[in-house]
């Protein structure tokens, strides 16, 4: 039983990781409907821009988190004005595809960056562990769980309650009618690749405190894009949850099938259950049942 | 556009392949420079075109899966590796000669890919897209912890044989490579003239009208997955004969991507766009390669060998190129220039 706890727990810190990637990807797809598979790389290089400032260039914690902030939602924003929106008007299939080749450009660069090695960011949040009836958690990990749920609380708020979410859920759900209701849609755009990118920031830089810079940091991002489709792409909630699912039945599954199968199950449990889900509920666990009936 | 005087008197004529004797010279022609082309090819152009040919194959069978039947795989590196590990088991552990481990590989990936086309029947798109990814993943994992595919070390094929002759070099592979390729873009560019064709053309242009005009969308779209990862598994067989060696590493979603980015490129829906595609990709990526060890020199900075990421970055920002600046590809281009020659000198 306290194995079995022990890993839920585990997979509940990694699984907020997940998460806060899936709510990156969810943010886009509910004002601009793009599904971005660029996200990975946007997590990978929020995560190496804090590195150089913070591992790079010895800066202190707080200051290298502005830097990293800034640049990672410049290349957000880039990502929007240079790529995403000469395609505006054109089919979203081609915004897909896009989002593919902006990850496999970036993917060039960051391999170019780190040359085959890997950088380990020097331990900036308290380490150790808290230990409550025999179970431990690591503080830094649990910091960082904290960090993903009041982010999640934060983006709900703003989406309910602020002008600005208002108008992206209003662009979400037809430009033309937002349009006429005196919201910028343009501007949205920009807003919400700068908001998503630093989401993915924030999970890069959580990421990378648990393991290595390493080459297979961006496909954290595809990790993050099947939360977002089990969730039902356009519910935070529904990223949130299946983000710790997910984190959970990865752990679990491999501290119990690993022994059976011989090992692996972490790298394949997150593909089978989005097929699993796919084939159930093609339109996500919480998602609006909008998906076409085919 | 047909060339000034020449008209279609018949249904057999408006869709034949080859129409005019001009046609028929230039397709022997480049048959026969084809098959002579080693005897006077260097080796390094030789085993070029081998890579070539097993890529167009590869990307033959995606522009009939997305190009025409409109479902998106991002799969088709993992298909062309269940065609690779079966040749390679089927020739290691149960003799069986290459010439029908062949097609036999080519059914098996067929077969698994009606298996990975089954969520088709349900989502579309992006949807889809992820899917097949998650399918990848899935058989990599599974390639990697079978006993059958020998995990992470590999399989090590015979070369294929015909009674006493081994087409054990680039050179004698290239002339089983060349018949492979050519017959089976004579299946694919006949494929889609004929019925079955049509009811892809139709699932993709919309796949609603389609079903109330009797195509029978589950059957056709689960045919469009056989077909391709048909295709797929004779590449993967051919490859996997070719150098001798197969493992996980050599079908990885950077290769499946490499494959929707030729068809992108290449233009979708067209079958010579195929050609295009592989062909500029590939191109792209010798350029790199003879550029990168003089740019690494010139700039110390990018590392001794940036020569595998400065190809992604290439073949990124070929994909963003033609994604805003020509969505139809290179062969929308090649029609423009056919049709501006066949009615010179008039204006239209």
């Amino acid at each position: 039983m306290i194995g079995f706890l022990q890993q839920a727990i585990t997979g509940l810190m990694v699984g907020s990781l997940y998460a806060l990637v899936g709510a990156a990807v969810v943010l886009v797809y509910k004002s601009t409907h793009v599904v971005s598979l660029a996200h990975g790389q946007l997590v990978a290089f929020g995560a190496l821009f804090f590195w150089l400032f913070l591992g790079g260039l010895g800066l202190p914690l707080w200051v290298s988190l502005i830097p990293a902030f800034i640049l990672t939602a410049l290349l957000g924003l880039m990502i929007e004005r240079l790529t995403l929106r000469p395609l505006i008007g054109q089919p979203l299939f081609a915004a897909f595809l896009m989002t593919f080749a902006i990850f496999i450009l970036l993917e060039g660069v960051y391999v170019l960056y780190l040359k085959g090695g890997s950088r380990s960011l020097p331990p900036f949040l308290p380490t150790g562990n808290l230990v409550i009836h025999g179970l431990s958690i690591p503080i830094n990990q649990l910091v960082s769980f904290c960090v993903a749920i009041l982010l999640f609380v934060g983006l709900s708020l703003v989406f309910k309650y602020t002008k600005l979410g208002l108008g992206m859920r209003a662009t979400a759900e037809d430009h033309q009618l937002a349009q006429s209701a005196g919201i910028k849609v343009r501007n949205i755009f920009s807003y919400i690749w700068i908001l998503s990118a630093l989401v993915a920031a924030v999970g890069g830089i959580a990421t990378a405190n648990v393991m290595d810079i390493y080459y297979m940091l961006p496909y954290i991002g595809i990790n993050g894009l099947i939360v977002a489709i089990c969730g039902g792409l356009d519910s935070l909630l529904g990223a949130l949850m299946v983000g710790l699912l997910l984190g959970v039945v990865e752990n679990v599954g491999a501290g119990y099938l690993d022994p059976l199968v011989g090992g692996g199950v972490k790298d394949v449990a997150a593909y089978v259950v989005l097929l699993l889900v796919l084939l159930i509920r093609p339109y996500g666990l919480f998602g609006l049942v909008r998906i076409e009936r085919i | 556009m047909r060339p000034c005087g020449v008209f279609d008197r018949s249904y057999g004529q408006d869709i034949a392949i080859v129409r005019t004797w001009q046609h028929w010279v230039t397709l022997l022609t480049a048959l026969v420079l084809l098959y002579f082309f080693p005897l006077f090819g260097s080796y390094y152009l030789i085993s070029f075109m081998n890579s070539l040919a097993i890529s167009v194959i590869v990307v033959l069978g995606l522009q009939i899966v997305s190009g025409y039947c409109g479902q998106i795989s991002f799969g088709q590196a993992a298909f062309m590796g269940i065609g690779a590990y079966t040749s390679s088991i089927l020739t290691l552990q149960f003799g069986c000669p290459f010439w029908v481990a062949l097609p036999l590989s080519g059914i098996m990936a067929g077969a698994i890919g009606i298996i990975g086309g089954a969520p088709s029947l349900r989502i579309k798109g992006m949807y889809l897209a992820m899917a097949t990814i998650a399918i990848h993943f899935v058989v990599i994992w599974l390639i990697l912890h079978l006993e059958i595919t020998g995990s992470f070390k590999g399989l090590y094929p015979p070369p294929p044989r015909l009674g006493g002759f081994e087409f054990d070099t680039d050179e004698r592979m290239y002339y089983i490579i060349m018949s492979v390729m050519v017959i089976m873009t004579y299946a694919a560019r006949n494929l889609v003239r004929t019925k079955v064709g049509r009811a892809f053309v139709a699932i993709r242009d919309n796949d609603l009208a389609g079903e109330v005009m009797g195509v029978n969308l589950y059957y056709y779209k689960l045919l469009a997955f056989f077909i391709s990862c048909f295709y797929a598994g004779i590449a993967g067989s051919l490859w996997a004969h070719l150098i001798t060696v197969v493992n996980s590493e050599q079908f990885t979603l950077l290769h499946a991507l490499e494959y929707v980015g030729m068809l992108i490129i290449g233009g979708m829906g067209s079958i010579p766009g195929v050609f295009f595609g592989v062909l500029f990709i590939r191109i792209l990526n010798e350029l790199v390669m003879f550029t990168s060890p003089v740019l690494a020199k010139t700039f110390p900075w990018l590392g001794s060998s940036p020569a595998a990421a400065l190809g992604l970055m290439a073949f990124g920002l070929a994909v963003i190129i033609f994604l805003i600046f020509e969505q139809r590809g290179l062969a929308h281009r090649w029609e423009v220039f056919k049709a501006s020659y066949r009615l010179y000198p008039f204006a239209y």
